[in-house]
């Protein structure tokens, strides 16, 4: 028996994705031959449709999204591998509103060149089509990495925000460049202190000594640039969080999103208390903490670790973000 | 001099070649994968071919060159895995534009047009320069000849675009790759060219072999 309750090598996403479209038939419907997940309800006024995907191992993101006030559509990979561009294209054309589709796309390799591929049928099938980059991960922000930083827990903020948006009736620009500033507000770190296990394998993607953690982990367990001993919660997560809030400087009447998110496997107890670190470290910054989430979101596999992410908005973004949605994985 | 368009059949005998000498390389072509990427260019451009020659061999198959490259993309882009086989699927879509969008069918001018067309598509989704080390490294040479030869025959225009091409093969021999794959083996793929660079030289290759067969028995070549 592996680690894994599978069927066998490979059915691990289509076997989740039936189950996952049975479970929510009332708000998503997947398509097993071109392995899509569309929304069943979408708002009147919205003309752009929203569709993001890749790799899977990320549950809930991306199709716990899909519904309506969110994403119109999302292409599932399999674990930890980008969607084919078959499986965006005829996706995007199912979903395209009258100003056309905005593809939420992660900053990885695979991810660009697939999206872009579709990107490049669709403007050859008269349909237009626009691009939102989330390149959040704070760690792989150096001038060595050519690729950029990494996108991760952002994304669920990002796709909120623009539902909220594109609820509104706003266009494929305007949605474009929302998006690409909300998401140059928003900057995530995550640690943990045990890797995921590899579904095929069942192997720890890193070993890690007891007491230590890796600080500024990926959420394919990318390992870190450094390991350090692990100290009480309070301390690293006013670590963490300071190295968030230099980098992000907000002003002192700028409303803060604060996410907390479990990567795989670390329980409700342990997020709720690092939520309460945050809070404390955020008070006395004087940092305005607006509106936070707790829970797993955007994880990987049964990573042992957390995420945090800040975002900073303004009006405008907060009434975007307060928009109702009901999606899978996510209702208010 | 007339120029003569690249017609259905002209470019049915295109496909048909360019099948025929990737077959015929797909050993050497997965080799030279091995060393410099993840070993599957040669599988994948094959499975591509083979893809498209189902659907260009089929009775109710497309009529027309710009119909024709259109099923060729399609198949390369929807059936084939990896990055290459799906960038290779970028220049027929173009291509296939670019007769659709000449009233005289694929003139040297339209393939000058859609291999610039494609380039810059290929370009847009991978970010590769030239001088990166991929398939650009062959492309951009080919799409500069048949500019510079748009109103001149397509035999030799497409000759020109076939020597250019295979001198960008030969130049990717002597790069340390930037993008792709094998961007992450630095010096170690010094002195190995480009597969994918190659899959365009065999591209045309193949259509001044079509031309180059029919030329000198034809009014304006």
């Amino acid at each position: 028996m592996t680690r894994y309750f599978e069927n066998g090598t490979g059915e691990l996403v289509p076997d989740a994705l039936a189950g996952f479209a049975r479970a929510h038939a009332d708000l998503v419907e997947y398509d097993p031959a071109d392995g899509y997940v569309t929304a069943r309800n979408t708002a009147p006024a919205r003309t752009v449709g929203l569709l993001s995907g890749g790799g899977s191992g990320h549950e809930p993101l991306h199709a716990g999204y899909v519904g309506a006030g969110m994403l119109d559509a999302a292409c599932p990979g399999r674990v930890f591998a980008s969607p084919h561009n078959r499986q965006i294209f005829r996706a995007s054309r199912a979903v395209a509103g009258p100003n056309g589709v905005l593809h939420i796309v992660k900053n990885y390799t695979g991810d660009r060149i697939n999206f872009g591929i579709a990107a490049e049928r669709l403007a050859d099938a008269g349909i237009a089509c626009g691009r939102v980059l989330v390149d959040d991960d704070l760690a792989s922000d150096s001038e060595d990495i050519a690729a950029g930083r990494r996108g991760t827990g952002a994304t669920v903020l990002v796709e909120k925000v623009l539902g909220g948006a594109a609820d509104t009736g706003m266009g494929l620009d305007g949605l474009v460049g929302l998006g690409t500033a909300v998401a140059g507000r928003c900057r995530t770190l995550a640690v943990a202190s045990a890797a995921h296990h590899a579904p095929v394998t069942g192997e720890p993607a890193f070993a890690l000594p007891p007491g230590e953690l890796e600080y500024g982990v990926g959420i394919h367990g990318e390992r870190a640039d450094r390991t350090r001993s692990q100290k009480q919660v309070g301390v690293l997560v006013e670590d963490m969080a300071d190295a968030l809030l230099g980098a992000l400087r907000p002003g002192p009447d700028d409303p803060v999103v604060a996410l907390v998110n479990g990567l795989g496997s670390v329980t409700s107890l342990e997020l709720y208390g690092v939520f309460g670190e945050l809070g404390r470290v955020l008070d006395a910054r004087r940092v305005r903490l607006a509106r936070h989430l707790v829970g797993n979101y955007v994880t990987a596999l049964d990573m042992r670790g957390f995420s945090l992410t800040l975002m900073v908005a303004d009006r405008a973004v907060l009434d975007f973000y307060d928009a109702p949605a009901r999606t899978p994985a996510w209702q208010g | 001099m007339t120029t003569a368009a690249f017609d259905s059949t002209r470019t049915r005998d295109w496909m048909r070649r360019f099948t025929a000498s990737v077959y015929a390389t797909e050993a050497e072509l997965t080799e030279l994968d091995q060393r410099v990427g993840d070993g599957d260019f040669g599988t994948n451009l094959a499975a591509g071919v083979r893809a498209a020659g189902l659907l260009l061999d089929r009775p109710e198959a497309p009529a027309g060159s710009a119909e024709a490259l259109g099923a060729v993309a399609t198949a390369f882009l929807d059936e084939i895995g990896g990055t290459s086989g799906p960038l290779f699927g970028l220049l027929f879509q173009a291509l296939s534009r670019a007769a659709d969008g000449s009233d005289a069918g694929l003139t040297t001018g339209a393939l000058a047009e859609g291999t610039a067309q494609g380039l810059a598509a290929i370009r847009r989704v991978g970010g590769a320069e030239p001088g990166d080390k991929t398939l650009v490294d062959a492309l951009a040479p080919a799409a500069a000849a048949l500019r510079a030869a748009r109103d001149a025959p397509p035999a030799a225009a497409l000759a020109a675009a076939a020597d250019g091409a295979w001198q960008g093969v030969r130049d990717t021999a002597s790069l340390t790759a930037r993008r792709g794959r094998a961007s992450y083996l630095g010096e170690r793929v010094t002195g190995i060219p480009d597969p994918g660079a190659v899959g365009v030289a065999l591209l045309f290759s193949a259509a001044a072999g079509t031309v180059r067969t029919l030329a000198p028995h034809l009014p304006g070549g």
